[in-house]
């Protein structure tokens, strides 16, 4: 082996470490999740043992799984969704019509988000339960709807002006209407924009806890919510049920963001390298 | 009856006229080539005629209809605009059918019509490949096909050969030509070429600052010249134009001093002389030397940059004439007064008679 090779391997043993590193927790608790109690706690930690299913079983037996399961789901995919169509055709016409201060009003959009959460739950709160919305999907649906749209906006909108507006024109001299315009002009040739902003906020909506808990209520709870209610139990910290759960929780979003992973870069640069026409 | 019509149309931008008061009546099944320097309003007036923008004031009447306040889609133009705006998510081949299926044209309608266009601008093999597979001479042809592909008694075309290469707009015009035989429709075209205008043009229309200002056959542009842009437009090489000063029926203009007669008024103007107007020696009625700097054979014709005291004039003339000027020599030249033409600085009209050659 000559000297450069070698150091590459070095650079790529490195790599390698560092990224196990940041992997080694993820690989804790799934390891942990077919681990009974003791082995978990086992000092020094059990390499090698004999998985069992046990916490799986035990936790398909718990009551309210399959409904914070769903929750997780219905309340991440919906939201997002509508989210995602809402903030298409905001940026749309923030691209487009350009109104009279687009940059402040993009500013304002977006400041809810500079806040943290904690920041803006008390008169959230307030007027969920002055209107009487609290632990009620669709409303859980709207304000995550709502804190997703901004940041969606700000995606789709770099994407959008790298779009030139000589396609809506083609479109349009051709008998297009503005609809046909927006949805099978325009639309197909932002779609990595419009994955990129789906993932963005499916990762928050999915990892939300706070609202789900403040505002939502017992039909509406979801994983986080789970995890968060049902670690102490049982006289202690309820170890193999973090386990399971969190691998269950976890799968969706690993999968999902290895498969995208393309568009979660494109995304960060918000359309911006994109040709002109 | 004509088949399209601008009546005192009017776009500003910002406060500036980017189309004034215009005014043009377009015969049907003609080929009319709208000229003049970029920025002078070309681009908008088509605009305005597809419907992407609305006039300020004025109206369009299109086969007698009153189209102005028209949707774009509901004109039935057939429009190649400067840009090629080819989606990219297409194919060529449903980029180009793209309005035939819009219209909700048959799948066997739209396949015998883009059979038909690509082969008339030879792109029959492109048709699988997207757009960012194609050349700029590729795409633009693509372009064209797409506009041209549509039920339409009107087509325009804005300066759709802009950027391509030399060889590529020869080969495009030709083919251009062939198509206007075979649609059997009306044609506007503009560009700010010279030679492609001239290579296109039924009819001429000479714009300038977003007004017709002048209008007809290249003949008549080129013997009758109303306007500065005229003289520019028509004639290989282009005419010399000039800054002066008329005082008591003489304009001075560089080194140049010449009668015009008494109907220019006093006051700045600005001279044009054309290349083929100036001969070797001094057999005309004014005179001047100047040196050499580039001298051109094209085989028939000479053309020779003389510099005049620190102003450049163009001549041309038929090889026989005379021998040929070599470089860097003083050569005597002459023209006769009553070629040079006068024009209004400001506003470029033709302020000696325009009916001098005519």
């Amino acid at each position: 082996m000559n000297g450069r090779g070698f150091r590459q391997h070095l650079y790529y043993a490195a790599l390698w470490l560092v990224a196990l590193f940041f992997f080694a927790p993820v690989a804790w608790i799934v390891l942990s999740s077919f681990k009974t109690r003791e082995q978990i706690l086992a000092v020094p930690p059990k390499l090698i043992f004999v998985p069992t299913l046990a916490n799986y079983t035990d936790l398909l037996s718990r009551q309210g799984l399959l409904l914070q399961v769903f929750n997780s789901i219905f309340l991440s995919v919906v939201a997002v969704c509508v989210a995602v169509v809402v903030s298409f055709l905001a940026a749309f016409c923030f691209s487009r019509f350009k109104p009279k201060g687009t940059d402040f009003l993009m500013f304002l959009l977006l400041s809810i988000r500079m806040l943290p959460g904690p920041a803006v739950i008390l008169p959230v709160y307030l007027m969920y339960a002055g209107f009487g919305w609290k632990d009620n999907h669709f409303w859980l649906v709207m304000f995550y709807a709502m804190f997703s749209i901004p940041f969606s906006v700000w995606i789709l909108k770099g994407f959008l002006d790298g779009v030139s507006v000589r396609f809506d024109e083609t479109g349009l001299v051709n008998g297009g209407s503005w609809f046909h315009v927006i949805f099978r002009v325009v639309m197909p040739q932002v779609k990595p924009g419009l994955i990129a902003a789906f993932i963005f906020n499916m990762i928050f909506v999915w990892n939300e806890f706070l609202f789900n808990f403040i505002i939502g209520g017992v039909s509406t709870q979801n994983i986080p919510y789970a995890l968060a209610v049902g670690t102490y139990s049982d006289g202690g910290v309820n170890w193999t049920f973090i386990a399971s759960m969190t691998t269950i929780y976890v799968i969706p979003p690993i999968l999902f963001i290895y498969f995208f992973q393309k568009y979660l870069l494109v995304g960060m640069t918000f359309g911006t390298v994109r040709g002109e026409v | 009856m004509s088949s399209l019509a601008f009546r005192d149309l009017t776009k500003r931008y910002k406060g500036q006229p980017a189309v004034d008061h215009f005014d043009l009546d377009v015969e049907p099944r003609s080929f009319t080539v709208l000229c003049g320097p970029p920025k002078s309003g070309k681009s908008v007036l088509f605009r305005l005629l597809v419907g992407l923008e609305k006039p300020d004031a004025g109206r369009i009447m299109l086969a007698g209809e009153d189209i102005t306040d028209r949707a774009p889609a509901a004109r039935a133009i057939g429009y190649v605009p400067q840009s090629f705006a080819l989606y990219p998510h297409l194919t060529v081949y449903d980029n180009i059918a793209y309005p035939l299926a819009l219209a909700g044209a048959s799948r066997d309608e739209i396949a015998r019509r883009v059979d038909r266009a690509t082969s008339l601008l030879s792109i029959g093999h492109l048709v699988k490949k997207t757009p960012d597979q194609l050349s700029g001479g590729e795409k633009q042809r693509t372009a064209l096909a797409r506009g041209l592909l549509k039920d339409a008694s009107l087509f325009v075309l804005d300066d759709p050969l802009v950027g391509l290469d030399y060889k590529l707009r020869e080969r495009l015009m030709d083919e251009l030509k062939a198509l206007r035989q075979d649609l059997k429709a009306t044609f506007l075209y503009a560009t700010s070429d010279s030679l492609e205008a001239l290579t296109m043009a039924q009819s001429l229309v000479v714009i300038d600052r977003g007004r017709v200002v002048q209008q007809g056959d290249v003949i008549g542009l080129y013997h009758a010249p109303r306007h500065v842009r005229s003289l520019e437009l028509v004639g290989f090489p282009k005419a010399n134009v000039l800054a002066g000063v008329a005082a008591g029926g003489v304009v001075t203009a560089g080194p140049l001093r010449c009668p015009v007669g008494a109907s220019v008024r006093d006051g700045p103007v600005t001279v044009g002389l054309r290349p083929e107007a100036i001969r070797l020696g001094s057999s005309r009625g004014v005179a001047g030397k100047g040196r050499v700097r580039l001298v051109e054979n094209l085989g028939g014709e000479l053309v020779v940059y003389v510099d005049v005291s620190g102003t450049d004039l163009v001549m041309s003339f038929p090889v026989t004439d005379a021998a040929a000027p070599v470089f860097d020599s003083t050569v005597a030249f002459s023209f006769d007064p009553a070629d040079v033409l006068v024009f209004d600085p400001g506003d470029g009209r033709r302020l000696d008679k325009a009916t001098t050659h005519g």
